[in-house]
C-alpha cells in the first residue's frame, strides 16, 4: 500500500483481464457439465444472488483505489439490515425503514472516513475497530434475536419484477451505472483517482483530500445501508449476524476484478466480473453437487488463479 | 407363432414390474445442514445417507461454504429449486431468516421435511427434532440433583443469536430456578468453541474460588472447561449437550458428568425416512420430538456405538422415540 | 553497489529508537489497563490470574510474532488461523497413529512451515498480492481441513505431550517459557541480525532494498515460512492444551493475531514495528477479555468493547508517534 507511480484511467480494450478469462471459462465449463445451468431461471438466480455483494464491491473499488480498505462493510450491512427491520416493524413503513438503514450506514461511513482522514489511523485498523462496534451494536439492539413480522412492502422488493426483470438486478444495474458515471465522467471521479495516486495534486488545486476521503467512505456506508434493505427483504427479517464476512468477499471480488491495491487503478467492470465469477462458481458447484469441502477449496483456487493470470498479463 | 409370443408374456410382465419398481426408488433427497465443522451435523448427514441407502434412494448434501451463512443457504435453496430434487430434508441455518427460502421450496411444490431447528414458517410435511429447551432443562436438573440441589454454578453460553443457544440456556436457567440452594455466579459466552470456553473457565475460576457445577451449552465447551479445571487442579461437575463421541469418552472416564443427547443421527435418519415415505405414498409421522435423554455413566452403552456401525431406527421404532 | 551505500540505505537500529519509544508507551497502556482492572476486580491481581493471562496471551503471541515479520515487509497473512487448524489436525493424527509426540510436533511445524512457504511462493514467484494470496490459501486450507476431518474430533493425547500446553515448571506455565524464548529470539532476530535489518529495509522501501543488493525474494520467502511455522507451533500448543482438535479451531485465531500486531505498533505499510510491541498487543487483547470475564460483561457488549480498544490503541500510537517526531 505505497504511493502509486502513475495514475491512469483503465482502457479495457488494451487487455483481456484475468477475470474475464476466468468468467468465460467458468460459464463454458458449467454450461457443459451442470444440467440446468444455462436456464433462464438459474442465470437469473445467479444475477440476483450477486446483487448484495455488487452493492458492497462497487464502493469498495473506490475505497481501494484511495489505497484504503473497509473491513466494516459486512458488520455495517448487518446493522443496517437490523435497523431496516426494526424501524419498518415499528413504523409499518418500508421507506422509513430504508431511511433508517441509509442513515446508520452513512453514519458509519463518515466515522470510518473521519478515523482515516482526520485521525490518520490506517484504514485496516480503523475499519477493524468499527467492525467490532457495528457487530456489537447489532447484538445490542437485537439482543441476539432475529427481528420478524416486518411489513410485506420490504419483502416484496426482493421478489418483485420490473418489466420482467427482478428488482434487485435493476437496482444493481442502476447502481453500476451511477458508479460508472461518478468515477469516469465527473470531476469527483478524477479526484478519487488522485486520492489514490497523487494527493499532492489535490492540495495544489485547493481541494481537501480529507473531505474527499470521508465522502468516499460515506458512500461505502450508504451503499451498505441499501444492501441492508435488500438483505432484510431477502430474509424477511433482520438478523444480528447475517452479513458478517461479506467485506472479504467484496475485497476479493475487487482484487480478482483487476483493481490493484498498489497502483490506484480502478476498474468497475472488473469488479462486477469478479462478483459474477464467484457467484457463477458457487452456483455451478452446487448444481453439480460437488462436496462442500471441495467447494470451499475451489473459491480459494479461483481467487489465486485470477490474480495469477492478472499478474502474468501486467508483466508481459 | 402366437404360442411363442405367449411364452414371452410372463417374462415381459415381470420385466415391466421390475422396471416400475426401479422407477419408484432412486429418488433424490436434498439434505441441508448448517456447516461442515460441527460434528453434530456430520452425524445428521451420515444418518440421512444411511436411511437413503437402506430405502434405495440417493442423497445430495448442501452445506454452506461459510459456516452458518444465511445468504448462502438462501442461495443454495434457489439453486436446488432449479435442480428439482424429489424431496428436501431441511435444517435452517436460522429458524426465522430462512422462512422465505422455505416458502420458495413450497412454491416449487417440492416436499420438504424440517429437522433439528423448528422453522418459524413455511409448510412442512413433517418435523423431526429435539427440544433444546428440555435438553438444557433435563441435563441441568441432573447436575443439580447430583449436587444435592445446592452449590455454586456457572453457565458457559454458546453463540449469541443461535436458537439452540437461546433455548438451552433458558433450560439451564429454569432448572436453576427450581433449586433455590444453587447460586448462579456467572454466565459468560464461549461461542461453542473449546478454546474460548477454556479461557472463560480459567478466568471465572480466578474470580470465584468455589465453583461446584458448570453448565456448558455444548460438549466442545464442556471439554474445554474440564481442561481448565484439570489445569488448575480444581474439581467441579460439568455437563454438556450433544452427546458427541468425545463427550461419551469423557463420561466413561468420569471427567464429564453427563451430556444431553442431541441425536443428530436419528434426526437425519427419520427426516429422510419421512421424506421418502411421503414420496411413496406411505404413512408419515408429522411430528417427532425426540425424548430428552441425559447420557450418564449409567446409560451410555447404547450411545457408545461408532457412527459407521449405527443403524437407523425403523418406522415402528420411530413412533416410540417421540416424547409425545 | 558499495558497502558504504548499502549501509547508508539501512539506518542503524539501536534499541533506543523510535520503536523503543512506541513500545514504552504501549507498556504504559498495558499497565494502565492492569491498574483499572485491579481496582474494578479483586481477583485480577492474583498470581493465578496473571499466569493465566500470560498463558492465554501466549497462543495469540506465537501466531502474531511470525505475522509481525510478514507485516514488517508490508505484507499480510490471512491464512494463519486456518493453518493452525490444519496443522493441529494433521499433527494430532500423527500422534494417534504413531504414538510419538515428537513425530507429531515435527509434523505440525513442518505442515505450518510448508503452508507458509507456499504463501511466500505465491507472493514472490507468482507475484500475487499477499492479501489475496493468503486469503485464497485460507479457503484452500479450510477446504482441505473440512475434507480431512469430515466433521470429526480428534481427542485424547498422551499425558507427556499434554504437559507442553498445560504443564508447569517451577510454578510458571510452560507456554510462558516458550513465549519468553520466542520473544527473545524474535527481538534478537529483528533488531540484531542482518537478515532482520534487511526485512525492515524491504518494508520501508522495497525498491531501494533491491537496489542495495538485498535478496528480497529470499527474505520474503523466509518471513512467510516463519509465519507458517509459528502457526504450526501454535497448533502444537493448542493440541496439548485442549487435548483435542477440530476443523474449525482456527476461525477465531486470525483476527486477534492481526489485531495484536497492529495494536503492538507494527505498521501495515511496512518497515515499522517490533516483536515486543506485538507481545504487548497480544497482552492488551487478552487483558481486555480477561477483564470482561471477571466483571461479567454481557456477551452482547464484548465485540463493541474490543472494537473500541483496537481503535484507541492505534490512535494513541499515532498521537505519540507524532509527538516523538
Amino acid at each position: 500500500m505505497r504511493e502509486a507511480a502513475v495514475v491512469s484511467t483503465p482502457n479495457p480494450l488494451q487487455r483481456i483481464p484475468g477475470v474475464a478469462i476466468v468468467l468465460v471459462l467458468l460459464v463454458a465449463l458449467f454450461s457443459a457439465i451442470a444440467p440446468g445451468f444455462l436456464s433462464v431461471a438459474n442465470l437469473s438466480n445467479v444475477l440476483v444472488q450477486s446483487t448484495i455483494l455488487t452493492m458492497l464491491a462497487l464502493p469498495m473499488t473506490l475505497i481501494i483505489m484511495t489505497e484504503g480498505l473497509d473491513l466494516s462493510m459486512g458488520a455495517v450491512l448487518t446493522l443496517t439490515s437490523l435497523c431496516v427491520a426494526i424501524v419498518s416493524l415499528a413504523t409499518k413503513s418500508m421507506l422509513l425503514g430504508l431511511g433508517a438503514g441509509l442513515l446508520v450506514g452513512a453514519a458509519f461511513g463518515v466515522a470510518n472516513g473521519w478515523l482515516v482522514a482526520i485521525l490518520g489511523i490506517p484504514p485496516f485498523v480503523a475499519t477493524l475497530g468499527t467492525l467490532g462496534m457495528a457487530q456489537g451494536l447489532s447484538l445490542i439492539v437485537s439482543d441476539g434475536q432475529s427481528v420478524v413480522g416486518i411489513p410485506h412492502g420490504v419483502r416484496d422488493i426482493y421478489s418483485a419484477t420490473l418489466l420482467g426483470i427482478p428488482v434487485p438486478i435493476v437496482m444493481a444495474l442502476v447502481t453500476y451505472a451511477a458508479f460508472h458515471g461518478l468515477l469516469y465522467h465527473t470531476r469527483f471521479g478524477t479526484y478519487i483517482f488522485a486520492l489514490g495516486g497523487n494527493r499532492e495534486a489535490l492540495r495544489y488545486a485547493g481541494l481537501s483530500p480529507n473531505k474527499l476521503l470521508i465522502a468516499v467512505y460515506a458512500i461505502g456506508g450508504a451503499m451498505a445501508g441499501i444492501a441492508g434493505l435488500l438483505m432484510t427483504a431477502r430474509m424477511n427479517s433482520g438478523h444480528p449476524t447475517a452479513g458478517l464476512g461479506l467485506e472479504f468477499d467484496a475485497i476479493a471480488a475487487v482484487a480478482v476484478g483487476g483493481t490493484s491495491f498498489e497502483r490506484g487503478n480502478g476498474w468497475l467492470l472488473g469488479t462486477l466480473l469478479g462478483v459474477l465469477s464467484v457467484g457463477v462458481l458457487r452456483n455451478g458447484l452446487n448444481l453439480i453437487s460437488l462436496p462442500s469441502s471441495v467447494q470451499v477449496a475451489s473459491v480459494g483456487v479461483l481467487v489465486i488463479v485470477a490474480l495469477f493470470l492478472d499478474g502474468l498479463r501486467s508483466r508481459a | 407363432m402366437k404360442q411363442k409370443l405367449g411364452y414371452l408374456t410372463l417374462p415381459l410382465l415381470m420385466a415391466a414390474a421390475f422396471t416400475t419398481q426401479a422407477r419408484a426408488d432412486g429418488e433424490t433427497i436434498a439434505v441441508f445442514t448448517k456447516n461442515q465443522t460441527n460434528p453434530f451435523f456430520q452425524t445428521v448427514r451420515v444418518g440421512a445417507d444411511n436411511m437413503a441407502k437402506t430405502l434405495n434412494a440417493k442423497t445430495l448434501q448442501y452445506i454452506p461454504t461459510k459456516p452458518d451463512s444465511i445468504p448462502e443457504q438462501l442461495s443454495q435453496i434457489e439453486d436446488v429449486v432449479v435442480k428439482k430434487p424429489s424431496a428436501i430434508v431441511f435444517t435452517p441455518v436460522d429458524y426465522k431468516a430462512m422462512v422465505p427460502g422455505v416458502e420458495k421450496i413450497n412454491e416449487a411444490k417440492i416436499p420438504v421435511v424440517n429437522i433439528t431447528d423448528r422453522s418459524a414458517g413455511g409448510k412442512f410435511l413433517s418435523f423431526v427434532g429435539a427440544d433444546d429447551y428440555s435438553l438444557g432443562l433435563e441435563t441441568a436438573r441432573f447436575l443439580l440433583k447430583t449436587l444435592g440441589g445446592k452449590g455454586n454454578i456457572v453457565i458457559i453460553e454458546g453463540v449469541k443469536g443461535s436458537l439452540t443457544n437461546v433455548d438451552r440456556v433458558r433450560g439451564f436457567n429454569d432448572a436453576l430456578k427450581e433449586a433455590p440452594g444453587a447460586k448462579l455466579l456467572a454466565s459468560q459466552p464461549g461461542n461453542y468453541q473449546r478454546l474460548q470456553a477454556l479461557q472463560v473457565m480459567e478466568n471465572l475460576m480466578q474470580s470465584n474460588s468455589q465453583i461446584d457445577g458448570v453448565l456448558a451449552a455444548n460438549d466442545a465447551m464442556a471439554v474445554g472447561a474440564i481442561e481448565a479445571l484439570d489445569g488448575a487442579n480444581r474439581k467441579a461437575q460439568v455437563i454438556g449437550i450433544n452427546g458427541t463421541k468425545e463427550a461419551i469418552d469423557a463420561i466413561k472416564s468420569g471427567k464429564l458428568l453427563a451430556s444431553g443427547d442431541y441425536n443428530g443421527f436419528a434426526q437425519g435418519c427419520l427426516g429422510t425416512m419421512m421424506a421418502i415415505r411421503s414420496l411413496r405414498n406411505e404413512p408419515v409421522i408429522s411430528e417427532i420430538v425426540l425424548k430428552p435423554t441425559v447420557i450418564t455413566k449409567d446409560n451410555y452403552q447404547p450411545f457408545d456405538v461408532p457412527l459407521e456401525q449405527r443403524k437407523c431406527p425403523t418406522f415402528e421404532e420411530a413412533g416410540k422415540l417421540s416424547a409425545k | 553497489m558499495t558497502d558504504i551505500t548499502k549501509e547508508a540505505m539501512m539506518p542503524p537500529r539501536s534499541f533506543l529508537s523510535q520503536d523503543a519509544v512506541q513500545v514504552f508507551y504501549r507498556l504504559l497502556a498495558a499497565l494502565l489497563i492492569c491498574a483499572v482492572l485491579a481496582v474494578l476486580s479483586d481477583s485480577f491481581l492474583s498470581l493465578g490470574n496473571i499466569l493465566n493471562v500470560l498463558r492465554q496471551a501466549s497462543l495469540t503471541f506465537f501466531i502474531a510474532s511470525g505475522l509481525t515479520l510478514v507485516v514488517l515487509t508490508a505484507g499480510l497473512d490471512l491464512s494463519v488461523g486456518a493453518n493452525v487448524a490444519l496443522s493441529a489436525c494433521i499433527a494430532g493424527t500423527v500422534i494417534h497413529k504413531t504414538g510419538s509426540p515428537a513425530l507429531g510436533i515435527l509434523t505440525g511445524l513442518a505442515c505450518g512451515g510448508l503452508v507458509g512457504l507456499l504463501n511466500g511462493i505465491m507472493v514472490t514467484a507468482l507475484r500475487i498480492p499477499s492479501f489475496i494470496a493468503t486469503y485464497g490459501m485460507l479457503w484452500v486450507l479450510n477446504g482441505l481441513t473440512y475434507w480431512y476431518m469430515a466433521g470429526e474430533t480428534l481427542h485424547g493425547f498422551p499425558a507427556g505431550f499434554r504437559q507442553i500446553g498445560s504443564g508447569y515448571l517451577f510454578g510458571l506455565p510452560i507456554p510462558v517459557y516458550l513465549l519468553l524464548v520466542f520473544l527473545g529470539i524474535g527481538t534478537f532476530f529483528a533488531q540484531r541480525t542482518v537478515w532482520g535489518q534487511e526485512i525492515y529495509a524491504i518494508g520501508a522501501n522495497p525498491v531501494a532494498a533491491r537496489l542495495s543488493g538485498i535478496p528480497v525474494a529470499r527474505r520474503l520467502l523466509l518471513v512467510y515460512a516463519v509465519s507458517g511455522t509459528m502457526a504450526g507451533l501454535a497448533s502444537i500448543i493448542f493440541l496439548s492444551r485442549l487435548n483435542s482438535a477440530e476443523a474449525d479451531i482456527g476461525e477465531s485465531l486470525t483476527l486477534p493475531a492481526i489485531a495484536a500486531v497492529l495494536i503492538g505498533g507494527t505498521s501495515l505499510f511496512g518497515g515499522v514495528g517490533t516483536v515486543f510491541g506485538t507481545f504487548i498487543g497480544a497482552l492488551i487483547l487478552t487483558l481486555v477479555l480477561n477483564g470482561m470475564n471477571l466483571l461479567s460483561v454481557s456477551a452482547n457488549w464484548q465485540p463493541l468493547v474490543t472494537g473500541i480498544i483496537v481503535i484507541l490503541a492505534v490512535w494513541l500510537d499515532m498521537k505519540t508517534r507524532r509527538r516523538a517526531q
